[in-house]
């Protein structure tokens, strides 16, 4: 089911084939022909088109801020939930909540938080003392942050249930060897805990890496990679060339790429827990 | 860990950290209790004044909706229509409002590609989990189908459902196809993990005693890890049930799921209708958060592929 889709998209990606020009099997045909042209749709959108460039970019510049935000705040709330107090359980569950909605409807909420009359803007007057009017989703910068922020709101409760179970496999009596030589908090953290949780930390970059690539249905409700290209990541990129332009042909080539890409980076980012999915049992 | 104290600086952070996960659900809800005229005020309105259901009878029964229109014989501007729009052209989209396709559409769709995922990949998992087959490969390469960017398939997805292709746009059979399809390196690395923790031995067993190895998998393993596989296939549900990108560019007209019409509530003379969307928004996933409760603590597990178990 999923081998012959990309062998398909490689034939497409060779040709210049649009659905205008008629039926897919000629076009097909013409592949063994002398109508192929040799990597045309490569070049052009390495060489000139600076828009496909800097949507990678932007996808991994997104990736990288929202894992890192996610990654410290899961992790501190982590530590907390270490702790005893007084409803524990219900406090984890209802931290856990934002995890169970649908990506679109995670998109929507955000969408009305962000309106320029809505809640978001009246919690930074608040706190200035002044009246806030930011259009967070028609400015390029703010509709960046607004994207950044709703991946956080989504995904942090992975990283907190993933840090939450990697802390309570640290072992005890390290620490309480530690804590009875006199060693700080901190230091206890970093030279103990960090170096424990390693290959758990290593998991829950890998397998939220290999989500937040992927980002589609969050930017598209809330900015639709608007204003202007300011939010386009990879995904949208490609829908925007293959659904509203209809350049399948250049959107198989540039997904092509982006699936070499990816391959390659997630083999590199697998190596070290590859051991724990085949043999972790 | 041996347990500190909880200080009062504890209390404030998990305090900013559950008013920043909760704070947005608690504002949808808000929102779909609200009338028209509150969707968007400046100052923005926290909890409505006139609590109505009328954004639930919009998209659960709009034929309440359109007798009451009826009765009055006015424009109610409390919910979709505006008050002076003609009679007409606005009950007919009201019932274009009716959120019961795109229910069924989910419904049909999710479960049958979920049935079918789970089968698919329950095959594939006791292939590789107690066959070895295909070594290291298999494994990474069936993931290699959850790692690119879901669009990079969708595309091929198109033309291959395209007419003269396949023709399979716009139809139940495609949709499940494409769903399962996504679907399945998450079923089969999550049931994977299930067999792996089951011992071998307890088949080998089985099999000395008589059944065969499809009988042995079929009448021993599959009884074993039922637990799991329910779990499996109701986080399998949960991704399909939300799945939007397959469904943006496979259907048209014929086959509507509830993410699609969710992003089809805009209209161009009455603008975003917040109400409405948050309604239809609370609909599809209170059985998200039900299933979501149920299965909390496999949640883990599947989102990592099986590589952290609780």
């Amino acid at each position: 089911m999923l081998i012959f889709p990309f062998i398909l998209e490689f034939v497409i990606s060779l040709t210049e084939w649009q659905p205008i020009y008629g039926n897919f099997w000629d076009a097909f045909g013409s592949v063994f022909t002398h109508k192929i042209n040799q990597g045309v749709g490569y070049n052009y959108l390495i060489t000139d088109e600076p828009r496909y460039l800097q949507a990678l970019g932007r996808t991994v510049i997104i990736s990288v801020i929202s894992l890192c935000l996610e990654f410290v705040i899961g992790l501190a709330l982590a530590t907390l939930f270490l702790k005893k107090f007084w409803g524990k359980r219900l406090w984890f569950t209802a931290l856990l909540s934002p995890m169970m909605i649908m990506p679109v409807v995670v998109g929507y909420t955000w969408f009305m938080l962000f309106q320029y009359n809505g809640p978001v803007n009246q919690f930074i007057g608040w706190i200035t003392f002044s009246e806030t009017n930011l259009m967070w989703l028609n400015t390029g910068h703010l509709a960046f942050i607004a994207v950044i922020t709703t991946e956080v709101w989504h995904w942090t409760p992975l990283f907190f249930l993933i840090m939450l179970s990697g802390l309570n496999s640290v072992p005890e009596n390290p620490i309480r060897a530690a804590t009875v030589l006199g060693a700080s908090n901190f230091k206890i953290f970093w030279t103990i805990i960090l170096p424990n949780m390693k290959a758990v930390i290593i998991i829950a970059f890998v397998i939220r890496g290999m989500e937040v690539i992927k980002l589609f249905d969050e930017i598209y409700i809330l900015t639709r990679g608007g204003p202007g290209t300011a939010t386009e990541t990879i995904s949208l990129y490609l829908y925007k060339l293959a659904f509203e332009d209809f350049r399948l042909a250049y959107a198989g080539s540039a997904a092509f790429i982006v699936l070499i890409i990816t391959v390659v980076l997630i083999n590199m980012m697998l190596k070290p827990i590859r051991y724990q999915l085949v043999e972790g049992r | 860990m041996p347990e500190s104290k909880f200080t009062p600086f504890n209390l404030l952070g998990l305090v900013a950290g559950l008013l920043f996960a909760v704070f947005p659900i608690f504002w949808m809800v808000s929102t779909s209790f609200k009338v028209r005229s509150e969707w968007v005020t400046s100052p923005p309105t926290w909890i409505s004044e006139r609590p109505t259901v009328d954004n639930y009878l919009t998209i659960l029964a709009p034929h309440i909706l359109l007798a009451r229109r009826g009765g009055t014989d006015q424009g109610d501007e409390d919910f979709g229509g505006s008050k002076d729009d003609g009679v007409g052209g606005a009950n007919a989209d009201f019932l274009n409002r009716s959120a019961w396709p795109g229910i069924k559409g989910t419904v049909i769709i999710s479960v049958c590609a979920t049935i079918l995922s789970i089968v698919v990949g329950l095959m594939a998992a006791i292939s590789i989990s107690r066959y070895r087959f295909g070594g290291n490969f298999t494994p990474f390469f069936i993931l290699a189908g959850r790692m690119f960017p879901p669009i990079a398939i969708a595309i091929p997805f198109v033309i291959m459902f395209g007419p003269k292709v396949f023709d399979m746009t716009d139809t139940y059979f495609g949709l499940i196809v494409a769903y399962a399809a996504v679907t399945v390196p998450f079923s089969t690395w999550m049931l994977k993990s299930f067999v792996d923790e089951l011992p071998q031995e307890i088949e080998e067993a089985s099999m000395m005693d008589g059944y065969s190895r499809w009988g042995a998998h079929l009448k021993v393993t599959v009884p074993l890890i039922k637990g799991g596989i329910i779990a499996t296939a109701l986080f399998i549900l949960i991704l399909n049930w939300s799945e939007f990108l397959f469904a943006l560019v496979l259907t048209y007209t014929e086959v509507q799921t509830i993410p699609v019409q969710l992003s089809k509530y805009f209209s161009a003379t009455e603008g975003t209708l917040y109400g409405v969307q948050a309604a239809l928004a609370m609909v599809s996933i209170i059985p998200l958060v039900v299933i979501g409760f149920f299965i909390q603590r496999h949640l883990v597990r599947g989102l990592t592929l099986g590589a952290i178990k609780r």
